[in-house]
């Protein structure tokens, strides 16, 4: 996979993108969680440390507008950047199959893990949560990064 | 014999696992810093990298505001004038007694117009930005009602910055409100409920005592007690009954009056709040609206918009 465009191109685009919809827009679930799609991407070619300051970075902007969970986006995010770098030492697929599961099970982690820090007050019941709302959201933005990926991976993604 | 060295890729690994380490640590310590810290951060982030972004949805509530038709608008002030014309002998009359009472007449309340802003990132559901901050007079703790459609209790002010602030909506888990019915007889706590789904949240009054029945339909506004909200807000209209406790008291569900999804522009109650059946003039007909500015009359103060250079 061509890591230099991904990096220099496509990161910054999703993170813009996601921003745009989220912030600009105001747009709610109905748009893909694109931060969390950048940095798992961006995490394999980072390494674990730089992956997990842009996971730093990322999550603080994040909660830039969370009043009484401050620090679980950043948290979450941080975890997912080192994890997700960590991917690359176990696992060297690039298909289609491989970064569908990584950036859905990516997401779905980054949800839990922001759902145990939370806090009882504040978060919405596991099973709403995690398993409905996570789940849907783990397949709509795996969905979505791997198709911004083909540009950037097509021989590898069609084997 | 060859010493042992060790190779630059396992130096490398090392160098890493160590930055990433220190990045999740910084990452625990964010969670445990100080609310005034956090609360510094937070405003730092959205007064630089997020402000063109914040900037693009204020434009957008902005232009989409203007959009409304304005035989909408006309219909609005035709109603506001009526009513006010309507009020004017109550007001007189209010005056003489006041005077015959030998009281003080209650100062105006100020209410201030601002955008709400949406971020829709996680962890945010519960909270709106407003474009209003100190600088227009905001204060922690100031409720914030709905300027279009029916008036209704959307939240109240949680962080003040220069010039935009945070509120919470009623869908919190940690909204309260003391509240009653519109007659005032009966009185309860308002919390929110979880629905199966964010737009199946209702709020829920607790603490009615066992022999008090709340009629399908009946309003409840805010008591006025507790010191947060003032009296006469409208919070939500009795579905059903939904529990009943030991014998000794029930809750009722209650349909809100403002969904917080469907709120663009609100009116921040600045001060100490609103006068007694002051939010009477807005809500005639479920179509309510700012008054004019007319401190003798008793009417609210609503100032300009902030386009318009709107000052404490």
């Amino acid at each position: 996979m061509r890591s230099r465009p991904i990096l220099s191109i496509l990161v910054p685009a999703l993170v813009l993108l996601h921003l745009f919809l989220h912030l600009g827009l105001g747009i709610g679930r109905g748009a893909p969680d694109l931060l969390t799609i950048a940095l798992l991407l961006a995490a394999r070619e980072l390494g674990m440390g730089w992956g997990g300051g842009l996971g730093l970075f990322l999550g603080l902007m994040e909660d830039s507008f969370s009043v009484l969970a401050f620090g679980a986006n950043t948290l979450s995010l941080t975890l997912a950047g080192i994890l997700g770098a960590r991917t690359r030492d176990l696992f060297v697929g690039e298909s289609f199959l491989f970064f569908f599961s990584y950036l859905a099970l990516g997401k779905l982690f980054r949800d839990l893990v922001h759902w145990l820090v939370a806090g009882e007050g504040v978060r919405e019941p596991f099973l709403d949560a995690v398993l409905v709302d996570g789940t849907l959201a783990a397949v709509y933005g795996a969905l979505v990064g791997v198709v911004v990926l083909i540009p950037f991976n097509r021989e590898e993604m069609s084997r | 014999m060859a010493s042992y060295s060790e190779s630059p890729e396992e130096a490398r690994g090392r160098r890493d696992l160590a930055v990433a380490v220190v990045f999740f640590l910084l990452s625990l310590l964010v969670l445990y810093l100080p609310g005034g810290v956090q609360s510094q951060i937070a405003a730092t982030f959205r007064a630089t990298l997020l402000r063109p972004f914040l900037s693009t949805q204020e434009t957008l509530a902005q232009a989409r505001l203007r959009a409304e038709e304005a035989g909408s608008l006309q219909a609005r002030l035709d109603s506001l004038a009526s009513q006010l014309a309507a009020q004017a002998p109550l007001v007189d009359e209010n005056r003489r007694l006041l005077e015959l009472l030998e009281l003080r007449e209650r100062a105006p309340a100020d209410f201030l117009p601002a955008s709400v802003i949406r971020p829709g990132t996680p962890g945010s559901e519960s909270m709106f930005l407003l474009d209003a901050g100190s600088e227009q007079g905001v204060q922690v703790g100031d409720p914030v009602i709905m300027r279009e459609g029916r008036i209704g209790l959307v939240g109240v002010v949680q962080q003040v910055r220069r010039g935009s602030a945070i509120g919470l909506d009623w869908s919190h888990p940690d909204f309260r409100a003391s509240a009653m019915t519109a007659d005032g007889l009966v009185y309860g706590i308002v919390e929110p409920s979880r629905g199966l789904f964010r737009e199946d949240d209702r709020l829920l009054i607790d603490g009615i005592p066992f022999y008090e029945t709340l009629e399908e339909g009946s309003l409840i506004t805010t008591s006025g007690l507790g010191g947060v909200y003032p009296r006469g807000i409208p919070i939500g209209v009795v579905e059903r009954l939904h529990d009943e406790e030991g014998g000794w008291r029930t809750s009722y569900l209650l349909r809100p009056v403002v969904e917080t999804g469907s709120v663009r522009h609100v009116l921040v109650v600045l001060g100490e709040g609103i006068p007694e059946g002051v939010l009477d003039l807005f809500s005639s007909e479920g179509d309510g609206t700012a008054g004019s500015d007319s401190p003798d009359s008793g009417v609210p103060n609503v100032r300009p918009p902030l386009s318009s250079g709107g000052s404490p």
